[in-house]
């Protein structure tokens, strides 16, 4: 259980430089690079919560968190298609 | 069982580390999009076998094994969404630059 809370630990870690390198990437597609990194580790984290708790509820959530990830890293993807160095 | 599961699970995190210490060492956009496969595909999906094998029941392994092929299917397709976006927009590397 102690091993758990020092994935926990150092999974946030990780998020806080991703969260970093989102602020400081030049670019909109350096920032949605990024998007996508950090909901994978928020996922990895949800799945080491589980197994924490022995709930499954929170397996439910991380499904339904990665398809929304995909659909807004898409969505975001193509609406600033062609134009993305403008902004 | 529990200790393969505990070693898979700690291989995934350091297959994360790994993705992260490229991400800061790369500079260029098309550098770093290759290394955010390491963390997805190769670290999420490591993470996922070491929890699933120590389970406490069919149902929770069935869940993880759903998450794990769905990250599999996504996290390509969203990566080559962000790279074509990019490409389309004229975010160009220069010649001669380091990457």
């Amino acid at each position: 259980m102690i091993l758990y809370n020092i994935i926990l630990i150092v999974i946030g870690v990780f998020a806080l430089a991703d969260i970093y390198k989102m602020i400081a990437g030049p670019t909109i597609f350096d920032r949605l690079l990024m998007f996508g990194v950090l909901s994978a580790k928020i996922v990895m984290a949800m799945v080491i919560f589980a197994l924490m708790t022995s709930q499954s509820y929170m397996l439910d959530i991380a499904i339904v968190y990665t398809l929304l990830s995909f659909v807004s890293t898409v969505l975001i993807a193509r609406f600033v298609r062609s134009r993305g160095m403008m902004l | 069982m529990s200790i393969a599961g505990n070693i898979l699970i700690i291989a995934g995190i350091v297959m994360a580390l790994i993705g992260m210490i490229g991400l800061f060492r790369f500079r260029h956009f098309y550098a770093r999009v290759l290394i955010t496969s390491n963390i997805d595909a190769a670290g999420m999906l490591l993470l996922m076998i070491g929890a699933a094998m120590q389970s406490p029941d069919a149902a929770f392994a069935l869940k993880i094994a759903i998450i794990a092929v769905l990250s599999l299917i996504t996290s390509p397709l969203s990566s080559h969404a962000v790279l074509r976006s990019a490409r389309a927009s004229g975010y160009r590397m220069k010649s001669g630059e380091k990457p």
